[in-house]
C-alpha cells in the first residue's frame, strides 16, 4: 500500500554518476512525499531508475517531472518521465502461474530479442525480468517469465529450441526453482 | 528475483558440465507378497511392483524436463526377497527373479534390486535359498540385482558366509562365462549395508523404512572435476584447502538438484521422500571420473602415494557440502571408485600404477569398497573370500559401509582387458598377489567377533 493518497510512477534516465538517487529523493522529500518502491540498474554507463512515489497532495505530472529535473545536483543529460500511478497495480504474480527462466546463447545477430519476445507475446507470456549482453560475437539472453499452468512445458521447449536452431542459438526453458535450489540457501522460491 | 550471475553459473553447470540426476530409486516393501503358493506369490509381487512403479519413468522424465535436468537411471529397490522366499526352495527363487525381471521391463526401469539376504550373523533358510540360487538367477535374468550383507559393526564378520561367497562368485562367473562373468557385476557383498541406498547393484529397502519411498543418487564426478579445472585455470596456485572448498560448493549445488527433483518425483508418485545419496558415481565416459579428480588435485597418476589422502579430501568435502544442502542425506554418500566404470582408474590399473592393495587402502576413506574389479578366473575361492574379508574388516572396524563387487573373469589372466559393455565399462584384470595363501584362514570359518566400541585408535 502507498504511504500517501496520490501515487506516481517516475522513470529517470541519465548517464551514470554519483548523486542521482540523492537528488531525486531530495525532490520527493521537498514535496512531502514518500518513496514506496524503487529499482535501479546501470547498463553500458547509463543509469535508469523506476520509482513508485506517493504524495499527500496531487500535482500535475509535468510539474513533478520538472521538479525532479531541476533538482540541483542532477548534472549532464537526463530524462524524467512521470505518470499517475494506479494503486491496484501491485507486482503480485497472477494466480495459476509459475516462474520459468528462458536462456539463449549464440552468435549475435539482429532480431534475437524480437524473435523470442514475439513468440512469448503470442502466447500471452509475461516477461518479468530481462537481461541481454553482447560479449565479443556472442549474445546471451536471459528472461524470467510468468507462465500460465495451461501451457505444456515440453511444447514450449520444443518451439523455442526449434527457433533457437534456426538462429544458431542454444535455448533452454527451465523452472526457476532449479536456479533457486543451486544458488540460494532455501530449496525453492517462496510462494 | 534471481540474479543474472546465479542463472549463468547454474546454466554453465547444467549444460557445459553435464549435471544430471544419476539415479531415482523407488524403494518398495514387498513382505506382504509372501504366500504359500509360488505362483500366487509371483502374481502379488508383479502386481505390487507394476502398480506402484509404472509411472516412475514418466514422472522422472516430466520433472526432468521441467527443470532441464536429465534423470539418467530409474530403478526399483525391494525389501530383501529372502523374507518372502522363506519356506520355499530354489526353483521358487528363480521364478521370483524372473517375475522381477518381467516387472522391471514393464515399468521400463533399468534395474531392480533387493534379491538380497542379510547374513552378517547367520544364514536363515530363506537366506540360504537366495544364496544358492544366485548363479542361476544372475545368469537367467537381466535386470535383477543381488546383495548380501556378510558383516556388521555389531555382529562382526560371518566368515562362513564370506567363505561361501568365494565359491559362489566362481559359480556365478562360470554361469555367465559367455559374458566374461558379468553376473558377478550384479552382486554386491557388504559390511554395514545401508538401508536406503539408491545405487545399483546394492540398492535394497531395509528394515525400518516406510512402505514405499523415493531415494536419489546425485550427479557424477564430472561436475566436480570441471569445477576444479575451471578454478585452477584461473588460479593455478590454489591450495588443497581452497580446492576442498570448491568441491564443497559444487557438492552443495549438486545435492540441491537431487533434493529438488527427488521431492517432486516422490510427491507425484504419492510416496514419502527418502534421502539424497551424495555419492559421486563415475561412468566410463571421459571426464566423469573419480580418478581424474584425484589427478586434478595434483597427482601424476591415481595409485601414486598421496592417492588415499586425495580421496579422503574429496570424500569429506563432498559430505560437508551435501549435508548443508539437504536435511535428508543417507545411503552411501561418499566417492565411489568402481574400477571398470571409471576410465582413469582402469587406465591406472592397466599401466600398473594402481594395484589391489592401494585400491583397498583408498576404500578405507571413501565409499564403497572394491568395486567392479576384475580378477583372474583361476583365483582360488578362498582367496576371493579373503579379499572380501579384508574389505569387510575395514568397514566393521571403521564403522562404515564397505562392499566388494568382484568379477573372477573365466579364463582371463592378470593384465587382460575385459569389456562388460555400456556403463559397466572395461578394465584390465587385476593381479592377485599371494593367491592361494589364505586357504586355511578362510576355511576355519566361524565369526570374527564384533569389534570394540571404544579405544578407537
Amino acid at each position: 500500500m502507498p504511504r500517501f493518497e496520490h501515487v506516481y510512477v517516475l522513470n529517470i534516465m541519465s548517464d551514470d554518476h554519483p548523486g542521482i538517487v540523492a537528488a531525486v529523493s531530495n525532490a520527493i522529500e521537498d514535496l512531502g512525499g514518500n518513496i514506496d518502491s524503487c529499482s535501479q540498474t546501470v547498463l553500458g554507463g547509463y543509469f535508469t531508475l523506476i520509482m513508485i512515489v506517493s504524495l499527500p497532495e496531487a500535482v500535475e505530472t509535468g510539474d513533478l517531472a520538472g521538479r525532479i529535473r531541476s533538482s540541483e545536483s542532477l548534472g549532464g543529460e537526463y530524462q524524467v518521465v512521470a505518470r499517475k500511478g494506479l494503486v491496484s497495480r501491485r507486482a503480485a504474480p497472477a494466480d495459476g502461474t509459475e516462474r520459468f527462466v528462458i536462456t539463449a546463447f549464440g552468435k549475435d545477430q539482429p532480431g534475437i530479442v524480437r524473435r523470442f519476445s514475439q513468440y512469448l507475446a503470442g502466447k500471452d507470456i509475461n516477461i518479468v525480468d530481462l537481461y541481454g549482453d553482447r560479449r565479443e560475437d556472442e549474445f546471451v539472453l536471459i528472461g524470467q517469465l510468468e507462465l500460465s499452468k495451461q501451457w505444456d512445458i515440453r511444447m514450449l521447449q520444443a518451439d523455442l529450441e526449434q527457433m533457437g536452431q534456426e538462429l544458431g542459438f542454444t535455448v533452454k526453458l527451465q523452472h526457476e526453482n532449479i536456479f533457486v535450489a543451486t544458488n540460494q540457501l532455501r530449496l525453492t522460491g517462496q510462494g | 528475483m534471481l540474479r543474472t550471475d546465479e542463472i549463468l553459473s547454474t546454466i554453465h553447470m547444467l549444460h557445459a558440465e553435464h549435471l544430471d540426476v544419476r539415479a531415482v530409486t523407488l524403494a518398495l516393501n514387498v513382505d506382504d507378497c509372501a504366500a504359500p503358493s509360488v505362483d500366487h506369490l509371483c502374481r502379488k509381487l508383479h502386481s505390487k511392483i507394476t502398480s506402484r512403479a509404472n509411472r516412475l519413468v514418466e514422472i522422472c522424465d516430466r520433472v526432468g524436463v521441467k527443470y532441464g535436468i536429465p534423470v539418467i537411471n530409474k530403478r526399483i529397490a525391494l525389501s530383501p526377497v529372502s523374507t518372502i522366499l522363506a519356506g520355499h526352495g530354489q526353483a521358487a527363487a528363480v521364478q521370483v527373479a524372473r517375475t522381477l525381471d518381467k516387472a522391471a521391463a514393464e515399468c521400463r526401469v533399468d534395474f531392480v534390486g533387493g534379491f538380497s539376504a542379510l547374513v552378517h550373523k547367520g544364514i536363515s533358510q530363506g537366506d540360504d535359498v537366495v544364496m544358492n540360487s544366485l548363479p542361476e538367477v544372475l545368469s537367467k535374468t537381466k535386470q535383477v540385482c543381488a546383495s548380501l550383507n556378510v558383516a556388521s559393526r555389531k555382529a562382526g564378520i560371518n566368515m562362513d558366509a564370506v567363505g561361501r561367497v568365494g565359491h559362489l562368485l566362481l559359480k556365478i562367473a562360470e554361469a555367465t562365462a559367455d559374458q566374461r562373468g558379468f553376473g558377478c557385476a550384479k552382486l554386491v557383498v557388504f559390511a554395514n549395508i545401508p538401508e536406503d541406498n539408491p545405487f545399483m547393484a546394492g540398492a535394497y529397502m531395509g528394515a525400518g523404512e516406510p512402505e514405499a519411498t523415493v531415494n536419489i543418487g546425485v550427479s557424477g564426478p564430472g561436475v566436480v572435476c570441471s569445477a576444479l579445472k575451471r578454478r585452477l585455470a584461473l588460479e593455478p596456485n590454489l591450495t588443497l584447502g581452497d580446492l576442498a572448498e570448491e568441491i564443497k560448493i559444487t557438492s552443495f549445488r549438486v545435492t540441491r538438484v537431487g533434493e529438488l527433483i527427488g521431492r517432486e518425483v516422490a510427491a507425484e508418485l504419492g510416496v514419502a521422500f527418502g534421502i539424497v545419496d551424495l555419492s559421486l558415481a563415475p561412468t566410463p565416459e571421459v571426464g566423469d571420473s573419480i580418478g581424474e579428480i584425484i589427478e586434478t588435485l595434483g597427482l601424476a597418476c591415481v595409485g601414486a602415494p598421496g592417492s588415499t589422502a586425495a580421496v579422503a579430501l574429496l570424500n569429506d568435502a563432498v559430505k560437508k557440502g551435501g549435508l548443508f544442502a539437504s536435511s535428508s542425506v543417507g545411503g552411501l554418500s561418499g566417492a565411489f571408485i568402481p574400477v571398470s566404470e571409471d576410465a582413469t582408474l582402469a587406465r591406472a590399473v592397466g599401466q600398473g600404477q594402481l594395484v589391489l592393495e592401494k585400491l583397498e587402502a583408498m576404500t578405507s576413506v571413501c565409499s564403497v569398497g572394491l568395486d567392479m574389479i576384475a580378477v583372474p578366473g583361476d583365483t582360488p575361492p578362498e582367496t576371493l573370500a579373503a579379499i572380501i574379508a579384508d574389505e569387510m574388516a575395514i568397514g566393521v572396524i571403521n564403522n562404515k559401509t564397505t562392499a566388494v563387487r568382484m568379477i573372477p573373469v573365466p579364463g582371463a589372466k592378470a593384465g587382460e582387458v575385459v569389456d562388460f559393455g555400456g556403463l559397466f565399462g572395461s578394465t584390465p584384470v587385476l593381479e592377485i598377489r599371494n593367491a592361494g595363501a589364505s586357504d586355511l584362514f578362510v576355511r576355519r570359518g566361524g565369526r570374527i567377533p564384533a569389534p570394540l566400541q571404544s579405544l578407537g585408535n
